[in-house]
């Protein structure tokens, strides 16, 4: 008798489980909230600033003689309403702050910090950070706090994960284009399969990001599983089987499957029926690839009359696109007669 | 500071309510200390063990607390007499009831109420719905009234618990051994996850760990449990000490029951001694493992 499997937490569960329990050690208090006196924040001189309005100003009036008066009367007229909606209801988002000697130093919320000022408040919640942030961590922090949004795409996230990424390169001073599995896993906090699903995805063609920018693929797993496929067939498949609705048990099948079996299929299909005498140029619902096409055949110079026909196409509108392509073939074979 | 357990896990039945019974009892009837429950599920069923609960006129099916046993209807003018923890989201004050156990007062549900916290999605308001129970928790009468705070959570992973795991300095997740709980506490992780981001290290939140429950000498329980001791990061995670199923469990919730806690059974009886032993386990997580002098 077979052994009966009576218990198994699937892989992807006990990946999730993996990585929450990780996360929250490694994050454990990085996006705590307290509470601060408003007289030990300071801006940081390093940091480039859009208000000509100090603390000082906001504590105890814009001297008359301040060669800048009428611009600052303007900024504080401008924070008014921040500063009504603080009195009412204190502020909802906390400010960012990191810690310098006894000041605390703005890396975000100078408009929120000013605009309590004016409300008459003493203190206000911030987040406060260690050190000085570099632009690794401040993106890093954005992505441990936006990841659980269940309000936020994939493409949203992988947005997010680029840029945090190019952070990490120009930190390091790295050169290369391609992150490894294991430096985002430590990146991002997250396990090993996890990060390999972001990665595939990162590194996936344009196609395929197409969409997921359009909220067509919505799911991390299935979008690595089709970005890692090999056979070109079987990746076309496997993207109409998804953009169709399939479950990722579904796709995984397909992505099991030999590749030349499907090729065989196809053939024994094509020599049926009747005698073929045109050329079919092939279907994609690949926006990404029509455009490659369409882009390489304009390249031509041989074919530079006809371009002008193809300047503006929208690549929104399937129908469009299709027309396109059929004024393309009829062009070229005016050319070619 | 007042420590505040709560029992959580978004899947139905798994013993949040049991739980939070037999905790909150072993805290105030074999440590002696001043315990406050609270239920924060609309079903009601934590506040129904130890208070009269009464249907609700204007909404069918819901639950309200009984009159207060000080309500003076002749001097109490402004106040119809009725409290539950859902008045912290209305700006409504709060009067606990006492129970009939020693030391261990309650804060009951109010079905309807609690039904709207849970259902607000407008932005602020949430946000207002989830830092509500800490407020209240954090104010200076109650801190200086309580030693321990034990809520009780409906099955759900909505404002309601995710007020009270705002609130809380501790959490338990009782768990069935069977493969729909794996949801539940995967659910928890995460709430208990985001919360640990926005703590500071003086006032963390702490992982008690899953409480395996109503467990049966079965194949499947015994692989599921072994399963969940073995999961990476997760082992650390589950409770040393298990829950059988038990009768006897069930039996002392009824209203005629007697002895009515499980706490008045001796010393030595099996379903008391294997809860205690949870409970203690429980107990010196709150503590730090610190000695705590037991007033009894
Ligand atoms: N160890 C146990 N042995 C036997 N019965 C138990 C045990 N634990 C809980 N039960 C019973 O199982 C049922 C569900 O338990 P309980 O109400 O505590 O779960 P819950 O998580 O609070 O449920 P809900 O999600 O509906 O609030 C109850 O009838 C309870 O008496
Ligand atoms: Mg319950």
């Amino acid at each position: 008798m077979a052994k009966k499997k009576v218990f198994a937490i699937s892989n992807a569960l006990s990946n999730g489980i993996e990585e929450t329990i990780q996360a929250a050690h490694d994050y454990s208090g990085e996006l705590r909230v307290e509470v601060v006196p408003l007289k030990r924040i300071e801006v940081d001189p390093e940091n480039p600033r859009d208000l000509a309005l100090t603390f000082e100003d906001a504590n105890h009036g814009i001297s008359p003689t301040d060669p800048q008066y009428a611009r600052k009367e303007q900024e504080i007229e401008s924070l008014q309403s921040i500063a009504n909606s603080i009195k009412d209801q204190g502020i909802i988002n906390p400010i960012v702050v990191y810690k310098f000697g006894e000041k605390y130093r703005l890396v975000a919320g100078e408009r929120r910090t000013l605009a309590s000022i004016i409300a008459g408040k003493t203190d206000i919640q911030a987040k406060i950070l260690d050190s000085k942030p570099n632009d690794l961590k401040i993106r890093l922090l954005q992505w441990i706090e936006n990841v659980e949004r269940s309000d936020l795409s994939l493409w949203e996230r992988l947005n997010n994960l680029e840029k945090i990424v190019s952070a990490y390169f120009e930190k390091n001073n790295l050169s290369k284009k391609s992150i490894s599995v294991t430096e985002l896993s430590n990146l991002i906090g997250c396990t090993k399969p996890h990060a390999a699903n972001y990665k595939a995805v990162l590194d996936a063609d344009p196609g395929l990001k197409q969409y997921i920018s359009t909220n067509q693929i919505r799911s991390l797993e299935k979008a690595a599983l089709i970005a890692t496929i090999q056979t070109s067939d079987l990746k076309e498949h496997a993207l109409n089987e998804c953009l169709a609705g399939a479950n990722l048990k579904r796709l995984k099948a397909i992505a099991a499957q030999k590749p030349n079996k499907i090729a065989q299929i196809k053939k024994s299909v094509e020599s049926r029926g009747r005698q073929t005498t045109s050329v079919n140029l092939g279907i994609t619902k690949n926006v990404g690839v029509a455009q490659l096409v369409l882009d390489s055949i304009l390249k031509n110079n041989a074919l530079s009359p006809i371009a002008i026909h193809f300047k503006q196409v929208d690549w929104n509108d399937y129908r469009a696109i299709n027309n396109t392509f059929k004024q393309l073939v009829k062009k070229l074979e005016e050319l070619h007669t | 500071m007042t420590k505040i357990v709560v029992n959580a896990t978004h899947k139905g039945g798994e013993g949040k309510t049991t739980n939070s019974i037999i905790l909150a009892e072993y805290i105030a009837l074999v440590l002696g200390l001043k315990t406050l429950i609270i239920d924060m599920d609309p079903q009601a069923n934590f506040s129904g063990r130890y208070i009269k609960m009464e249907y609700d006129p204007s909404y069918k099916g819901g639950k309200i607390p009984a009159l207060h046993p000080d309500y003076e209807p002749l001097v109490d003018k402004d106040w119809d007499g009725r409290s539950s923890i859902a008045n912290i989201f209305y700006g409504e004050e709060v009067v606990p009831y006492p129970t009939s156990i020693t030391n261990l007062d309650l804060l009951p549900a109010h079905s309807i109420k609690l039904q709207e916290a849970e259902a607000v999605t407008k932005n602020e308001v949430v946000e207002k719905v989830h830092l509500q129970l800490k407020r209240f928790l954090e104010l200076e009468d109650v801190q200086n009234t309580y030693d321990m705070v034990i809520i009780d959570t409906p099955p759900s992973k909505g404002p309601l618990t995710i007020a009270a795991i705002k609130a809380a300095s501790h959490i338990v997740i009782p768990a069935q051994m069977e493969q729909f709980s794996i949801e539940g506490i995967y659910g928890m992780l995460q709430l208990w996850k985001q919360e640990t981001y926005c703590r500071t290290p003086n006032n963390p939140i702490t992982l008690v760990g899953i409480l395996p429950n109503q467990v049966r000498d079965i194949k499947l329980h015994k692989q599921f449990l072994s399963g969940l001791r073995q999961g990476k990061g997760l082992g650390d995670y589950v409770m040393p000490h298990v829950i059988k199923k038990r009768a006897i469990y069930t039996e002392i919730l009824v209203e005629d029951a007697n002895p009515k806690s499980i706490f008045e059974l001796p010393a030595n009886n099996v379903a008391r001694n294997e809860y205690e032993t949870a409970c203690r386990y429980i107990m010196e997580k709150v503590n730090h493992g610190e000695e705590k002098g037991v007033r009894n």
